[in-house]
């Protein structure tokens, strides 16, 4: 028999909302927070619109009214802009949950990759190391070494997030930094949901966070083709052209203890492509053996609504299109799909995490959200999807899905407690 | 997680060190001190795949990830049904190859300062435009993945130690949730990486003790074989407390907190060999009575003779292990890994055979 999980907690800052009922509430009206990147200089960059969060951020229990992007002290001293979000968004939901349990009990399982160090940092390493085109280890093993005391690296680390909310809660149980790109959010959740089910802890505060709205994962993506030239995040829209990079963070608090909960993850499960790093395999083989794998773990349940990857790309949102409705097949009809990225932009690490939190809201608010950007749905992605504003209706449960470069896929199902 | 019965076999088993890439072998070498200082690895073939455009996608710890999941697979003679097999690793942040950061930085000056404007308009064009991904983390697991067919359940768990035992933690769940019946657990990475090295001077390892290496193990386990190599009977995450604002525990917290954690994962039973892989001297000094107070007859230091090589070390602790009580016919080893992450990562595994 396994132990329940449930869903006690939830928290979010977005680019459309300080909160998540903030963020709920905008995302119900279909509103997009896309617009023109205007931190830095996006000049001849292949896409200059992103998803950033307007609200000035905290930082780590040392400022707290600075604007977001306010002038950088030198090199890395600025805190670290994944931090500042994912301690908003964790201290939401910790707040709501009022779980309570031995510290010993307690989880952090975070999906977060590599914080970005800075130009200044890296001109600075570059600069120690010649200065040339060519990397030159010798010097930099001579020179650098003097540069690494203003290097913040301990930002920069993945794990970095985790400890710190770690410490923030007094979580002294298992603490999890899950890197698996753009599905890093969901699969730290699906950690922590067998972490209480194993018995390793009690209580897990899970989610993910992303901060990409930055010169390298603009230049990245973008020359890879996967960014939007029209700069509109429109999923499975028949004028999708690529996705939009965002920024934000979502946290859930999830617990052994019903308390009040009304909601409970129900299923869960992992698989990879093996296909190719930066392309789904077109058949979607590895997306609908997720799905059916989170079905499956969860047993007999009646799915309502199902909160979309939907990347916005041609071959993204055909491919997972498909796989849902092989997936659902009879019962499709009775089911609503939504996907996030349209109005949040695509948040990597953190966009499986955001995207749990809107499957959420349909089971316990019978709120299904709508995929905003999407006004003419592509033939090839025919699906019961909820376009314009938010449909109102009692969901038994929902599914959650979120692919990743790489070929790593995760799927979710949050269910109504029985 | 205490396995029930024999616990799950480990049926094969590589290693990619300064010594080469092997499958067993490793210890006696270590026990004769004999491996080669820790150095800049140069792997053999099968190296980086021949599609351009996956190469220039490959980090160097991907690569050492594909190479020790080639050599377990092959070792474990998992030809058939590979999409079914599981893939658990620890993986580094230590990304980009600093060539290519330093051909788009020597592109985007103008007047000796760093230029964003000329960044777009010609650094851009200076590096290789695929780069950014060998920064993502799960690439180190996925190139493997997608190179040898693996499509099972999975996880990469970033690790400066003890996220490689949450993998083997994940993986043994995996299989005994009936997930999957097989899957490769592991870790690879580098701490030669020139901003982990970096990172490392500022957090005051170097200084202490810490050997940077790179490498990468991976080992195949089952939930049934006939003659394994040997099996995993315990593992855990403990999580130790530190001041706060640092990244270790201080020594004698450490020290504290291994004795409990190491009789937690034995549960009375009797341990014949301990096998230690502190990250530098603070942590070595820790562990230093562990040994005596377990009574075991053997200890062993993977990190003296192997060096530090982050997510890679526990696993490469793992696979000289069973290594060891094989050559050692021995029935039992705790393996405690003691990471720059500031946690104790404890593994039981017991000798296999027939």
């Amino acid at each position: 028999m396994k132990r329940r999980v449930f869903v006690r907690g939830r928290g979010a800052i977005t680019p459309l909302g300080e909160t998540w009922p903030a963020s709920r509430d905008a995302l119900a009206e279909g509103r997009s927070a896309v617009a023109p990147v205007q931190h830095f200089d996006v000049e001849g960059y292949p896409s200059q619109v992103a998803a950033t969060v307007p609200f000035p951020l905290g930082a780590w229990g040392l400022r707290s009214d600075k604007p977001s992007y306010a002038p950088k002290p030198p090199l890395d001293e600025a805190e670290d802009r994944r931090l500042a979000l994912a301690r908003r968004a964790a201290d939401e939901a910790w707040a709501e949950a009022r779980v309570s349990a031995a510290p010993s009990r307690i989880g952090v399982f975070v999906g977060a990759e590599s914080g970005r160090a800075t130009y200044r940092t890296i001109f600075a390493l570059s600069r120690a190391a010649g200065g040339g085109a060519r990397f030159d280890h010798a010097r930099f093993g001579e020179d650098a070494r003097a540069l690494a005391t203003a290097v913040h690296a301990a930002a920069v680390s993945p794990a970095a997030v985790a400890s710190a909310l770690a410490a923030r809660i007094g979580a002294e149980g298992p603490v999890e930094t899950i890197s698996l790109a753009c599905a890093s959010g969901a699969a730290a959740i699906v950690s922590a949901t067998q972490a209480i089910r194993l018995g390793l802890c009690d209580v897990a505060l899970a989610g993910g966070v992303g901060a990409d709205v930055d010169p390298f994962m603009l230049v990245g993506f973008g020359l890879l083709g996967a960014l939007s030239a029209r700069g509109v995040s429109c999923p499975f829209d028949l004028r999708r052209d690529g996705f939009v990079v965002g920024e934000g963070a979502a946290f859930v608090v999830l617990a052994a203890e019903r308390g009040d909960a009304r909601a409970e993850v129900a299923g869960a499960a992992r698989t990879l492509d093996a296909f190719h790093l930066t392309a789904p395999d077109q058949a979607g083989d590895g997306a609908e053996r997720a799905m059916r794998g989170a079905l499956d773990d969860a047993g007999r349940v009646a799915i309502g609504y199902v909160q979309a990857h939907g990347t916005s790309t041609q071959l993204n949102d055909a491919v997972e299109a498909a796989a849902i409705r092989r997936t659902l097949g009879d019962a499709l009809p009775n089911v609503h799909v939504g996907a996030v990225k349209g109005a949040v932009g695509h948040w990597v690490a953190g966009a499986g995490a955001i995207g749990f939190l809107c499957a959420l809201e349909a089971v316990e608010g019978g709120i299904c959200l709508p995929t905003a950007g999407l006004t003419e749905p592509d033939p090839a992605c025919v699906l019961p999807h909820v376009v314009g504003a938010a449909k109102r209706k009692p969901v038994e449960a929902a599914l959650v899905n979120a692919f990743a470069f790489g070929g790593a896929n995760t799927s979710l199902v949050v269910s109504r407690c029985a | 997680m205490r396995l029930d019965g024999k616990g799950l076999p480990v049926i094969a088993v590589s290693t990619l060190t300064a010594a080469g890439l092997a499958g067993r072998g490793l210890a006696q070498r270590v026990l004769e001190k004999s491996l080669p200082r820790p150095s800049e690895l140069a792997p053999p073939a099968p190296s980086r795949p021949e599609d351009i455009r996956q190469k220039k996608l490959m980090s160097r710890a991907a690569w050492f990830s594909a190479l020790v999941m080639r050599g377990a697979l092959e070792e474990a003679r998992w030809d058939e049904a590979r999409a079914e097999i599981g893939a658990f690793f620890g993986v580094g942040a230590s990304g980009a190859e600093m060539d290519e950061v330093a051909r788009l930085v020597a592109a985007s000056m103008e007047d000796g300062q760093f230029s964003l404007a000329r960044c777009g308009r010609e650094g851009l064009d200076a590096c290789n435009p695929l780069f950014a991904f060998q920064i993502m983390n799960n690439f180190t697991l996925c190139h493997g993945a997608i190179l040898e067919g693996l499509a099972g359940p999975n996880a990469a768990f970033f690790s400066r130690g003890t996220g490689t035992v949450t993998a083997l933690e994940e993986a043994c769940a995996a299989i005994m949730s009936g997930a999957c019946e097989r899957a490769l657990v592991g870790g690879a990475d580098t701490a030669l990486h020139p901003v982990t090295m970096a990172e490392l001077e500022r957090e005051g390892f170097l200084r202490q003790g810490l050997t940077p290496a790179e490498g990468a193990a991976a080992l195949a386990i089952t939930s049934t074989a006939e003659a394994p190599l040997g099996y995993v009977e315990a593992v855990r995450v403990f999580p130790v407390e530190r001041p706060r604002g640092t990244l270790v525990p201080r020594t004698g917290v450490l020290r504290d907190a291994a004795v409990p954690a190491a009789l937690d994962a034995l549960e009375d039973q009797p341990c014949d060999v301990v096998v230690l892989a502190p990250w530098g001297a603070p942590a070595r000094e820790a562990l230093l009575d562990l040994p005596q107070v377990l009574e075991a007859e053997l200890s062993v230091d993977t990190s003296l003779t192997l060096g530090e090589s982050l997510a890679a070390t526990p696993a490469l602790a793992w696979a000289v292990t069973l290594d060891l009580l094989a050559h050692l016919d021995k029935p039992r080893a705790l393996v405690l890994s003691a990471g720059p992450d500031g946690d104790l990562g404890v593994v039981v595994l017991a000798k296999g055979g027939a």
